[in-house]
């Protein structure tokens, strides 16, 4: 990949997306103020943060309808490479729609649409003839609720290079002497040991992992998303289900994680987020982005009133 | 960045080898489409096609998708195109593939004069090489080179008349011969869907995604011979039935419409045979085990869901339910036929009809009525409950006007069902072949009443009668033959009307779904 | 339901419904009671009545009519309550009525042929011992085994032809097609299981036979191979919409999160939806088998009605009975052991059919349980 390709990227993204965002704003801006927000006009130079580096996600003027419901009006922001990202906002704000957006997961869901463009590394997503596994393997997520498989702990986190065809297992590559078991093994333990459940489950890999704690089965979806090596995580609220001690494990594997991937964070908790991110985008009711740039800034010293207020837990 | 390689999500270096691999699927299925229709008996194999018969030319085009097959894996494996092939085809393709082949191998090997010996010899070599081709290689290779050599090998048999037209093979033993016309489709629908599936996997790059795309080839072509079959079904008894159905039909004075063939009975006085009493018997059956088997089995789901608590007593009506309702129609018949004639003047009557046909229906009602009524929300009943409604104020006024959609639909599919039946009511409620236009039923107008008890009879109720269903069936073991003018135009036209009654039940049923879950969703 | 102690259990159970009768009969309004006394006791006698055949079995029905209409007016709900559960015992006392019946009148014809081992003479071994159906001439014996033979043969075909598309096309139902597209294939599939088995049978008999016939060179056209490949076609629907309903209950975030690594549809289907509803799909594909084996209409009206074992065994190209066209031929003209002997077929088949469904049951129970998360 080359950096002025990226630059180039970003630049045009940055452009184009003022311009959306000017225009969302003349037919936006009465938007609902019933959950005790303050009527606000929203500024678009709240949301044009540069946090420096390569762009790994450019999103814009993303809007997202399911039905007739707009769950997001045009949103606008880019994603630097190697970082934390949060997205925070009151219940129901679209912050798990903008983040499902992200791998096309919302294809699954037949009442949604979407439109405006998210360019990974460069390379539209949503143009034609794009290969969603593809697109799947290198941008990986982890849901809200915990969804393992009906399988082993094992299976459940070598699934997804089972399937990439990165490791066999088969009867066939058995016979043939293909089967790296132990390879399997060490990845399943390397996985295992990053989402911080290697201790609990390394003497029961064989059970089935619905038999695990609901905590536990969170970060066996994180493993299980981490065994693929994407470069790019989608976490929707990572530590929802988990006590503070598996939860601060669970930061610290977020911070840990930075280092290499790309992580973009749901996230309930202002804790958590300003613990965590480098950067931070509030979404609000309506399905807007209303400010996005550093998370210290966002925290100490944000530009618009609401986000203070949602900050500051005046409603929420 | 830490990866090395990285692939693009959008791929344009594929596409000539892409729309190949596509060609090569739509031409197979085209040999399909041929081959279906040569077995059908809608082309001869000899047909003259481009100077040759039909089956050297299917021979031409099976060998020809056999090389391309073949090339497609080859240029994948050679680097030529960009492919995402895994190391091996899998053990499912290596399966079929020698199942195939100890297939041709035995089959070959018999050709040859060999025994039972050399059978299995030729069966088991070839089926371990064609094991080794497809398990041993990459997946590119497994599973094209296997699959072209089948289609090609068929396709050799046919070009060079090995098997063709006129050819015969006696099954020794098992009194039968094969011959050329249907072995040759039959080769033809087989070896195409092989290059079929090898060329969609192709098309799709081999690996995870090659895989999904000869598989979603297979399962749409699976659907679509179902819906075929359905179509065709229909359409060909519609097409032969017509004729009879429509036999006389016109449009008298003053709009009304005589249509003899539903309104006649089938006697020597009448010049157009009908099926009336049939007709009205079919009528009466559904309308008998409705009344039977509606309210006791909406009864009892209310039981089941509203009173009753989980326990010993519903897993036991839940198992006699779900046993009820896979019991085989003939078993219900016998049980009719030795329960309810006795208890009904000891012969095949109406009435034993009616109930062994409820008895049928009991379990359908039962199980769709409970699942309707469950399908209730609960914040009805409560919030019913909170007001301080009794329990029956609730059921009458807020669950069961809820769930009478569910229940209609049900209903209409069940009775749909048993209108069709013929096995129980010919063990229990008989009825002539070709009955006359007084044989029909006239159950309203015969009650009586009596001193002695059982004080109300009804003889139209305890007289055997005919059906629909069973008119048909009496008339095939009658060889088809009766004293009406054309007995062939007649059946025809009445396994159309029962088509007819059938159909509209469900028509009806799944209209009633469609319409309520749509007011649902406003 | 826990298997520690089913005793304790039991009187538990039994001593709590009594309290609460006990309860029930204290608060109810002693009129009440009295009409569904009445109700509940004449509508007993007259079951019993038409039991015994009795010409006086009107009299007490009557006579529950006037009750329960006079409950339902004055007390309605306690009314409603008893008749629905009524009704509820009228499915159990069914099945306990179809096994008493036909077992019944199956027992002259299992003494018929009864046959000893060691000494010892089992009732009805005779029917499987040994291959001789014959009603007419002497030795007059009745096997069942050509019959069940011919059943199994038309039941495997059947299974083969059912089993394999009824799950693909499940599958599409529930995970490939596209909404419109599935409005029109389900509706469709339905259909097909709503054509009458005798028109199908018709269709057999005056297509199918004359071209098997023909195309194979054979006496006569009835056969195994044709008769299973239409009765497969009809357990066709049974297997879909039952596999159909196992598939689409495996929860979405499961096939989700499987996709969401990317994995393909095909993928996620064979390794994670096919999985998680392999008990719902098996049930499915045991219920086809047994619409399979009690399928009746076509079977009688294609093969040929002779009790007899092809030869070979795997003789696919002749077809000669099975348990259910046998009851359907024979019964009205068959009379005494020979009329049992049906019953005994009845028996065969009920029992079968009866155990795939409880069996299937069960495999759909656990089912449930597993992917509740509880094992
Ligand atoms: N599958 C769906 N079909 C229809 N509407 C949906 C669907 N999913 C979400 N919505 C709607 O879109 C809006 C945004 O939902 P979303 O799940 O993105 O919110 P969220 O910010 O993630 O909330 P939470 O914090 O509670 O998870 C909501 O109004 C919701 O009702
Ligand atoms: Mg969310």
């Amino acid at each position: 990949m080359s950096q002025t390709d990226t630059a180039e990227t970003a630049e045009t993204a940055e452009t184009a997306e003022t311009a959306a965002t000017t225009v969302n704003r003349t037919d936006g801006q009465d938007v609902s103020t019933t959950a005790g927000e303050t009527a606000e006009e929203t500024r678009p130079e709240w949301t044009s943060y540069d946090a420096g580096g390569e762009t790994k996600l450019a999103v814009d003027d993303l809007d997202v309808h399911y039905g007739d419901d707009h769950a997001l009006k045009g949103v606008s922001m880019d994603i630097p490479e190697e970082s934390v990202t949060a997205l925070i906002g009151p219940s129901g704000c679209g912050k798990s729609t903008f983040l499902r957006c992200l791998n096309r997961m919302n294809d699954r869901i037949r009442a949604a649409s979407v439109d405006g463009s998210v360019a990974l590394d460069g390379e539209g997503i949503y143009q034609d003839g794009v290969d969603l596994v593809e697109l799947r393997k290198r941008v990986g997520m982890v849901f809200q609720s915990p969804n393992p498989f009906p399988k082993s702990i094992r299976e459940n986190v070598s699934y997804g290079p089972r399937k990439h065809g990165d490791i066999e297992t088969g009867l066939l590559a058995r016979l043939t002497g293909r089967a790296e078991p132990d390879r399997e093994e060490a990845l399943v333990e390397r996985s295992l040991e990053r989402a911080a459940l290697w201790e609990e489950v390394s003497d029961r890999l064989d059970d089935n992992a619905l038999g695990l704690s609901g905590g536990q089965q969170q970060r066996l979806c994180i493993a299980r998303c981490l065994a693929v090596d994407p470069e790019v995580i989608l976490m929707d609220e990572p530590a929802s289900a988990l006590d503070p001690i598996a939860t601060s494990k669970i930061e610290d594997l977020i911070e840990d994680l930075a280092r290499d991937y790309t992580v973009v964070v749901v996230t309930h908790s202002m804790q958590q987020a300003a613990r965590v991110s480098d950067q931070t985008a509030v979404f609000l009711t309506g399905g807007e982005l209303v400010e996005y740039d550093d998370t210290e800034k966002i925290f100490e010293n944000p530009e618009s009133q609401r986000v203070e207020d949602y900050v500051s837990g005046k409603f929420g | 960045m830490s990866r090395a390689t990285r692939t693009a999500l959008v791929r344009d270096d594929r596409t000539a080898y892409e729309a190949a691999a596509g060609s090569a699927v739509g031409l197979s299925g085209i040999a399909f489409a041929v081959g279906l229709a040569a077995l059908l008996g809608l082309v001869a194999i000899d047909a003259p096609v481009a100077g040759v018969g039909l089956s050297v030319a299917l021979g031409a085009v099976l060998l020809a998708l056999g090389a391309a097959v073949v090339g497609f894996g080859v240029a994948s494996r050679t680097g030529y195109v960009d492919t995402g092939p895994q190391p091996s085809a899998g053990i499912v393709a290596a399966a079929a593939f020698t199942g195939i082949w100890v297939a041709v191998g035995a089959a070959a090997s018999g050709a040859a004069g060999l025994g039972t010996g050399g059978r299995l010899g030729g069966g088991a070599v070839l089926g371990g090489v064609a094991f080794a081709t497809t398990a041993l290689p990459r997946e590119d290779i497994g599973s094209t080179v296997p699959a072209g050599a089948v289609a090609g090998l068929c396709g050799l048999a046919l070009i060079s008349g090995v098997v063709g037209p006129g050819w015969e093979h006696a099954l020794v033993g098992y009194n039968a011969t094969l011959f050329g016309d249907t072995v040759v489709p039959v080769v033809v629908l087989f070896a195409s869907l092989v290059t079929g599936w090898s060329a969609a996997k192709a098309s799709g790059g081999f690996g995870a995604r090659g895989r999904n795309v000869g598989a979603y080839v297979l399962i749409y072509l699976v659907v679509g011979s179902i819906l075929a079959v359905l179509v065709g079904l229909v359409a060909f008894v519609a097409a032969k039935g017509l004729p009879g159905l429509l036999n006389g039909v016109s449009v008298g004075g003053a709009g009304l419409v005589s249509w003899p063939f539903l309104t006649n009975g089938a006697g020597l006085l009448a010049d157009v045979a009908g099926v009336f009493p049939a007709l009205v018997g079919t009528v009466w059956l559904v309308v008998g085990a409705v009344c039977f088997a509606v309210p006791t089995g909406v009864g009892a789901a209310v039981f089941l869901s509203e009173y009753a608590e989980q326990g010993r007593f519903t897993g036991a009506v839940e198992v006699a339910t779900n046993g009820l309702w896979s019991t085989p129609s003939i078993v219900f018949g016998l049980f009719g036929a030795a329960f309810l004639i006795p208890r009904f003047g000891n012969q095949k009557s109406l009435i034993a009809g009616m109930l062994t046909l409820g008895f049928m229906l009991l379990p359908l009602v039962l199980i769709t009525s409970r699942e309707a009524i469950l399908a209730v929300p609960d914040e009805y009943r409560d919030a019913s409950a909170a007001l301080g409604v009794s329990k029956w104020q609730t059921i009458r006024s807020v669950v069961l006007p809820a769930a009478i959609p569910g229940v209609t639909t049900g209903v209409i599919l069940g009775v749909g069902r048993i209108a069709g039946e013929t096995a129980p009511i010919l063990l229990t409620m008989g009825g002539g072949v070709l009955p006359a236009k007084a044989a029909a039923p006239d159950v309203l107008g015969s009650f009586r009443l009596s001193a002695s008890p059982p004080f109300v009879s009804n003889p139209a109720l305890l007289e055997a009668t005919s059906a629909l269903p069973y008119q048909l069936y009496a008339l095939i073991t009658a060889g088809l033959s009766g004293n009406i003018r054309n007995p062939q135009e007649f059946a025809w036209g009445l396994a159309l009307t029962l088509l007819l009654v059938v159909l509209a039940f469900y028509a009806v049923g799944i209209a009633t779904r469609y319409y309520f879950r749509q007011k649902l969703h406003q | 339901m826990s298997l520690t102690t089913p005793r304790t259990d039991w009187r538990a159970s039994i001593e709590r419904r009594l309290t609460r009768t006990r309860a029930f009969v204290d608060d109810a309004d002693p009129e009440a009671l009295a009409v569904i006394l009445a109700s509940m006791g004449s509508l007993l006698v007259a079951f019993v009545g038409f039991l015994l055949a009795s010409a006086w079995t009107a009299v007490p029905f009557g006579a529950f009519l006037i009750a329960a209409g006079y409950g339902w007016v004055r007390h309605q709900a306690l009314v409603a309550r008893a008749v629905a559960f009524a009704m509820t015992t009228v499915t159990l006392v069914t099945l306990g009525l179809v096994v008493a019946f036909i077992f019944a009148e199956s027992i002259p014809a299992f003494r018929y042929e009864t046959a000893s081992v060691f000494g010892v003479s089992v009732p009805g071994l005779g029917m499987f011992a040994q291959a001789r159906w014959d009603a007419v001439s002497e030795p007059v014996r009745y096997s069942l085994l050509p019959m069940i033979h011919g059943t199994v043969m038309v039941t495997t075909i059947a299974t083969l032809v059912a089993a394999p598309l009824g799950v693909a096309a499940a599958l599409f139902v529930a995970e490939i097609a596209p909404p419109r597209v599935r409005e029109l294939v389900k509706p469709g599939i339905e259909v097909l299981a709503g054509i009458p088995s005798i028109v199908y049978g018709f269709i057999g008999f005056t297509v199918i036979n004359p071209w098997a016939s023909d195309a194979f060179a054979l006496n006569g056209g009835s056969t195994y191979l044709f008769v299973g490949m239409v009765v497969g076609l009809m357990a066709l629907p049974t297997v879909v919409s039952v596999a159909e309903d196992a598939l689409t209950s495996v929860p979405d975030v499961m096939k989700d999160g499987s996709l969401a690594l990317g994995a393909t549809d095909w993928q996620s289907m064979t390794s994670i939806t096919l999985p998680a509803a392999f008990s719902g799909v098996s049930a499915a594909v045991l219920l086809g088998v047994g619409r399979a084996i009690g399928e009746t209409m076509a079977a009688t009206v294609m093969l040929a009605g002779v009790p007899r074992i092809s030869d070979p065994l795997v003789n696919v190209f002749y077809g000669y009975e099975t348990l259910t066209s046998l009851i359907a031929r024979g019964y009205g003209s068959a009379n005494g052991v020979h009329e049992s002997a049906l019953f005994a077929a009845g028996v065969v088949l009920f029992v079968t059919v009866l155990c795939l469904s409880v069996g299937s049951q069960y495999i759909e129970a656990r089912m449930r349980r597993r992917l509740g998360g509880a094992e």
